[in-house]
């Protein structure tokens, strides 16, 4: 049996804008999958949690403008600590001259502002 | 008594109507859609005396300036004074900020606004390792004193009236404290000073949330903090700016907007109360920060209903007497949630709508959002459009020639209605869960908003709520045409500034103020006033958060 996509999901940083991660969280939970979300986190915390939780998918979500240092914080981190398969992807107010940078960084997927959710959707459970 | 409509006038138009529906009005020819407002009241076809039959001109509208202030807070509103031109602004440093405040002056702005970065926001010094990857961002970075005394360099504080977005009691209680302690540097009393702080618990504990929050019991202490040392000692500040603005870009729909707004004025009043403090001391200083959303006609009704009701809570459950106590007085800002990144440069005329409404709505101060906000920090290019709007609106449009010039429009005025109804129901059910402390305490709060937050994002999914440029008119591999705002550099500058105050000031005052503001949560008195004395001792902000922390705890707000 297909098991269910575990999603950790937090905002970086400092980020303040809980709205598009918290309707992420709802729609990903509604299409069935498990979610964990963890609100605010330095990338240490994530990587744990994403860890400890066994999960697929790490998304993060950002408006402050962090995401170029905190993003790519992550994928290191997880990478370094042996995750090699779960992907993380990013959602929030991202320049588009950053994505090309941010996916070179190791970025699974960027979805930014005025995504439709089915999209995320999509991405997420065909992740596995 | 002064019914707008008589009886038999009403029961004749409503005869006529009706046979104009069956006869003329074909709802088969209507297009396929709901019609109802962005927070979801039905809207009919057409409005007519007959939806205003019960309404009392004198008792329910009046005139501008007087009771119930439905038509406006001032006797002579846009014909004497028009609304302040407040355009929001703060990035990097402030020796950054500094230069922008000054080219706004200089283009014709009336005030300054404002915002601060994410860790001043929140309480944190720019060098502590949650605030490193922020310093600088969505506003300026503030750590100590000396920061506050560069950011208003040269700018006369005495006269130009300054808003504080210190979003967070646990920001604005040494924020605002070392842009008092400046003005007394400088030797402005601190009774000369005009302005706005934002100061509200809601902003800390349920809408712009951040990592160790404090629980909501002490963030609002802190804010009742704040409008009572300003009460005593700088009267002509508006201490609190309830920011229901923010509620709306967290979720809300227009209702509960000015419900979780009037629902915390109230908290407020309760409390300064309890502290011995009367109503007409204080209340003539709370003042509003409300959104402009995209339903044109409801905004437009939510700024009339939130008068009356305002007015009437005042005026009845709180006894008030001074007429500035009755009045709710708002600034606007245009809805950033409303923006899109798509076709950045539509943003223009969404703003421009969202303006319109604004001032419709009888706004003191209105704020116009750049068109690049759903992308980045706004540039130069977007902050000057956005300033010439609010002026093309002011100047151009004619439409500060009269006063409340919607009020008697048939629409306007049972929306205005059922807003009020809609806004009551809310508050009285606040009321039951034991006021908005507690309804934030056991979550209720963060879950109407995350739930308003999912219905919105659902009715753009399925098209019902069409988004030019996102969910309809698409371009695909859109080229952008605008230039993006780069932050400028903050975290070395102002590590290297923090590094020399550390160095250079006298350690065992710093310490000996740090443990007075200690002292002072033991003993239950207010912060405000020994913050205020303690910043001049080059205390950090960072320093003062971890220090109340330290005593009051923090929390984990119920989100998900």
């Amino acid at each position: 049996m297909k098991k269910n996509v575990r999603v950790v999901i937090a905002r970086l940083g400092m980020d303040a804008h809980w709205r598009g991660s918290i309707v992420v969280a709802r729609a990903l939970r509604d299409a069935g999958m498990e979610v964990i979300y963890l609100g605010n986190q330095m990338p240490e915390t994530i990587v744990k949690t994403a860890i400890d939780e066994d999960v697929d998918i790490v998304g993060l979500s950002t408006l402050s403008g962090n995401h170029m240092v905190l993003a790519p914080e992550v994928v290191r981190v997880l990478r370094e600590k042996g995750m090699d398969e779960a992907k993380v992807i990013l959602g929030g107010t991202i320049p588009p001259d950053d994505i090309p940078r941010l996916k070179e960084a190791g970025i699974a997927e960027v979805f930014g502002t005025g995504t439709p959710l089915k999209k995320i959707i999509d991405f997420v459970s065909g992740s596995i | 008594m002064s019914k707008l409509f008589d009886g038999k006038a009403i029961e004749e138009i409503d005869r006529r109507k009706e046979g104009w529906q069956k006869e003329a009005y074909d709802p088969q020819k209507e297009l396929d859609k709901t019609f109802e407002t962005l927070s979801g009241v039905p809207v009919e076809p057409l409005y007519t005396p007959a939806h205003n039959a019960r309404m009392d001109y004198l008792n329910d509208l009046g005139f501008p300036g007087q009771e119930p202030y439905v038509r406006g807070v001032h006797p002579t509103m846009y014909r004497g004074r028009t609304w302040t031109i407040r355009q929001l602004a703060g990035f990097g440093p402030p020796e950054e900020t500094n230069k922008r405040y000054k080219f706004l002056l200089k283009e014709g702005a009336t005030g300054i606004n404002g915002v601060f970065d994410y860790p001043t926001l929140r309480g944190f010094d720019s060098t502590e390792p949650y605030a490193r990857a922020d310093a600088g961002r969505g506003g300026v970075a503030i750590d100590t004193l000396e920061d506050m005394s560069i950011l208003f360099d040269g700018i006369p504080i005495d006269k130009v009236s300054s808003s504080l977005v210190t979003c967070q009691p646990i920001c604005n209680i040494s924020v605002q404290s070392m842009y008092f302690a400046n003005a007394m540097m400088r030797g402005i009393p601190l009774d000369m000073l005009t302005g706005t702080s934002q100061n509200d618990f809601l902003m800390e504990t349920a809408i712009t949330v951040a990592p160790e929050l404090l629980p909501p019991k002490f963030s609002f202490k802190l804010s009742c903090d704040a409008i009572e040392f300003c009460t005593k000692h700088v009267p002509r500040w508006n201490p609190i700016s309830f920011a229901g603005y923010n509620y709306r870009e967290a979720g809300c729909t227009a209702d509960q907007e000015i419900a979780f707004v009037i629902a915390n004025a109230i908290a407020c009043s309760e409390e300064l109360i309890r502290r011995g403090l009367d109503i007409d001391s204080f209340a003539p200083r709370l003042s509003f920060f409300l959104s402009s959303h995209n339903d044109f006609f409801e905004e437009i009704a939510k700024y009339r209903a939130a008068r009356r009701i305002w007015f009437r809570i005042m005026k009845e459950r709180f006894k008030a007497k001074n007429p500035r106590s009755l009045t709710f007085r708002f600034h606007v800002q245009t809805a950033g949630v409303a923006l899109t990144a798509q076709q950045p440069l539509n943003n223009i005329s969404r703003a421009a709508y969202h303006g319109l409404a604004a001032v419709l709505g009888g706004a003191q101060s209105v704020h116009i959002d750049g068109y690049d906000e759903a992308l980045c920090t706004p540039t130069e290019l977007s902050s000057l459009t956005a300033l010439r709007t609010n002026q093309i609106l002011q100047l151009e449009t004619r439409v500060t020639n009269t006063i409340d010039p919607l009020g008697g429009s048939y629409f306007v005025e049972a929306l205005t209605n059922k807003l009020e109804e809609k806004t009551s129901e809310l508050l009285e059910k606040i009321d039951q869960i034991g006021g908005i402390v507690k309804a934030t305490e056991n979550g209720w709060i963060h879950k109407e908003i995350s739930n308003s937050a999912y219905e919105y994002q659902l009715a753009i999914e399925s098209v019902k709520m069409p988004i030019v440029g996102v969910n309809c008119y698409r371009m695909e591999d859109e080229e952008l045409p605008i230039q993006l705002f780069e932050v400028p550099a903050t975290l070395l500058i102002q590590e290297k500034k923090l590094k020399t105050i550390m160095k250079e000031r006298d350690t065992s005052k710093a310490k000996g103020a740090l443990d007075e503001i200690s002292r002072c949560c033991d003993e239950d008195r207010n912060l405000m006033e020994v913050i205020v004395e303690g910043v001049k001792n080059r205390i950090t902000e960072g320093e003062i958060s971890n220090t109340l922390k330290g005593v009051y705890g923090t929390w984990n707000p119920p989100l998900f």
